[in-house]
């Protein structure tokens, strides 16, 4: 296959002036490096966001009461919780459901007392979906079957200053405004590293919450996928599968503020990539300019030749092209060791975060990676294409505006 | 006039310089016909790189009426003009304005390419260089080019699509006198060969010298209009 003369002309054109081309290129490439980096760990960090909120026990989406949204009601509990259980954990979908019932507590021993949220698990099940049910740093965590026994965290145990099998003196919220009292021995403690969660772990089993509060059922269960990019595919799935009265949610719904957290700084990332490509497209723009600026009397000539606007249209265009792919290498080049790094080490936030990883219930993972695949390819050439070419379209008219009357003149065109 | 390549008609052609409107031609009548080898002659400023753009639809007149082929030119879009200007006519440039990254053989299959001629195009643009004595220059750019070869394969690349008229702007301008000579037989050739017809605006004698038909203008318009045969 024979190149055309335009591509040849195109691309001999680029190397009349090479160290503009390359300034060009390099501009385009740390444009496009820039902007893959904050991407790459963007979506990082947003799987790992994920990952925390569904490791801290909220799963991906919740099957809830309907109605639970508006008044958020730990005495809400589900319509029919073991057909629920039964319709999720039968898709291949779902890594694991978990149920939950919670309520206030206030534990007390001797003469100290502290508040907690007290959550009624199905330990197994639990311990699968929850990081925090994983961070046993004293004794064991509860077993299926347990009754009378509980996990808190470490917080708890220094305010209370308890250890391992002392009775906690229990006082719950109960069916219909009541109060009620049990007892309850320590079987485990809790470090999650967050003092702050470690102040509110109660976990009983399911059983216990339901003799202590008078309420059967779990009042919600949640739901972890095993890929969270198909939580809106699953969404519609469960809510034909699940019985009448209980409703399908997704973390948007049970976190909200997560949800605009990540919504802002989602706005944020692509304010700052779009702020990096239009100091790019300036930049490309102003070289192109300069570069058509100085073949005005070669556009003069073409023209008066019978070149039609739109083939020098596509000269200019494939010179930008060509800038283009050659700035999407040369950023992919820069960034890929940069991406790998921290797709493979991190970045560790935890001095930032001062110790504590927790906010609105989510624990979170101090170590931040980038998220490192063949989409950057794309992306690159996608970026740097897009650029140069928008870049081009002043240049571009200019060199259309070009007077051919000019072609005949030593005058300047 | 009956049979003209070109004919102009009490062509008037004003530009504004500033608030200043300058009268570049002013009423002028010409007729170009088949197998001319016209020169046009005239002191700077009469008005003859003005007349070449008209009858090169590269630009349009202020007043009167210029048919090329005749078809009208102020009736014709841009595009249209375009296309005339390729398919029918060819251009010699006094600076030569070759492409400077391609190589002569390249510039000349590029006007083919425009064209729209397909896989022949190569061996059409080497066989005419190499029917105007040019075969060993195919392969250079015209940094590696005298000024004589480049405007010599300048000329090439206007004939290339075969025009039935070619417009050259001072073309031996920049030319010693022993290039300029053997482009103006080059010339000369291609019209008693090919019935091309040949315009040139110019102010070498040599030129006039070998013109069969000298145009004078003075202040925009014909003041003498000589045939020599």
């Amino acid at each position: 296959m024979r190149v055309s003369l335009i591509t040849k002309f195109a691309v001999r054109t680029l190397r009349r002036k090479v160290r503009r081309t390359l300034l060009s290129v390099i501009g385009v490439g740390v444009g496009c490096a820039i902007a893959m980096f904050m991407v790459s760990f963007s979506r990082g960090g947003n799987e790992i966001r994920f990952r925390s909120i569904a490791d801290s026990g909220f799963g991906h989406m919740r099957i809830a009461p309907a109605g639970w949204e508006e008044n958020r009601e730990n005495e809400l509990r589900l319509q029919n919780m073991s057909a629920d259980l039964e319709a999720v954990r039968s898709s291949k979908a779902v890594k694991v459901a978990a149920p939950h019932a919670r309520t206030t507590a206030l534990l007390a021993f001797g003469t100290r007392v502290t508040g907690a949220e007290m959550l009624g698990v199905d330990p197994p099940a639990e311990q699968r979906i929850s990081r925090i049910a994983r961070a046993v740093s004293e004794g064991r965590y509860l077993e299926e079957g347990d009754r009378g026994a509980t996990v808190i965290g470490s917080t708890i145990a220094q305010r209370l200053d308890v250890e391992l099998d002392d009775d906690l003196f229990i006082t719950v919220a109960a069916k219909d405004g009541n109060v009620e009292y049990g007892m309850l021995r320590i079987v485990g403690i809790i470090d999650t590293g967050s003092r702050e969660m470690d102040a509110s772990i109660c976990h009983v089993t399911l059983e216990d919450m339901e003799s202590l509060t008078g309420l059967e059922g779990a009042g919600e269960i949640s739901i972890t996928l095993n890929d969270y990019r198909h939580i809106a595919r699953m969404v519609p799935k469960f809510r034909e599968s699940i019985p009448e009265g209980d409703a399908v949610i997704t973390w948007r719904e049970i976190l909200p503020e997560q949800a605009g957290d990540l919504a802002g700084d989602r706005a944020f990332r692509n304010i700052i990539i779009g702020i990096v490509i239009l100091v790019v497209i300036l930049g490309i723009t102003s070289a192109r300019l300069t570069a058509v600026l100085e073949r005005k009397r070669e556009f003069a000539v073409l023209v008066a030749l019978g070149m039609k606007s739109v083939q020098i249209v596509r000269l200019i265009f494939l010179e930008a092209l060509v800038v283009g792919a050659i700035g999407a290498v040369t950023g992919l080049l820069l960034i890929t060791p940069v991406v790998y790094h921290t797709a493979t080490r991190g970045i560790d936030f935890s001095g930032v975060l001062g110790g504590d990883t927790a906010l609105s219930g989510v624990l979170f993972e101090p170590t931040m990676y980038s998220d490192m695949g063949f989409w950057m390819i794309p992306f690159a050439f996608a970026v740097a294409l897009a650029s140069t070419v928008v870049a081009s379209i002043y240049p571009v008219w200019f060199a259309l505006k070009v007077n051919p009357t000019s072609a005949l003149s030593l005058r300047e065109a | 006039m009956e049979n003209a390549l070109v004919d102009v008609r009490n062509v008037t052609k004003d530009f504004y310089v500033g608030k200043i409107v300058v009268h570049a031609l002013r009423g002028l009548d010409l007729a170009v016909h088949e197998g001319d080898f016209l020169s046009i002659v005239g002191p700077s400023g009469s008005g003859k790189t003005t007349l070449l753009n008209l009858m090169g639809a590269l630009d349009v007149a202020t007043g009167g009426d210029v048919r090329v082929f005749g078809r009208q030119l102020s009736t014709l879009s841009r595009r249209k003009r375009a296309e005339l200007r390729l398919k029918m006519l060819g251009f010699v440039f006094q600076a030569y304005n070759l492409v400077p990254v391609l190589t002569a053989r390249e510039n000349v299959e590029f006007v083919l390419e425009l064209q729209g001629v397909g896989s022949e195009r190569r061996d059409r643009a080497t066989s005419i260089l190499e029917e105007l004595s040019l075969g060993e220059l195919v392969d250079r750019k015209p940094s590696e080019m005298s000024g004589g070869q480049q405007q010599r394969v300048a000329v090439a690349r206007a004939v290339a699509s075969r025009p039935r008229l070619v417009l050259a702007d001072e073309p031996t301008a920049n030319l010693d006198s022993k290039n300029a000579e053997m482009l103006l037989q080059m010339m000369r050739q291609l019209r008693d060969e090919q019935g091309m017809t040949f315009v040139f605006s110019t102010h070498d004698p040599l030129v006039v010298s070998y013109a069969s038909r000298v145009v004078t203008l003075r202040d925009g318009t014909v003041v003498s209009d000589e045939s020599k045969n």
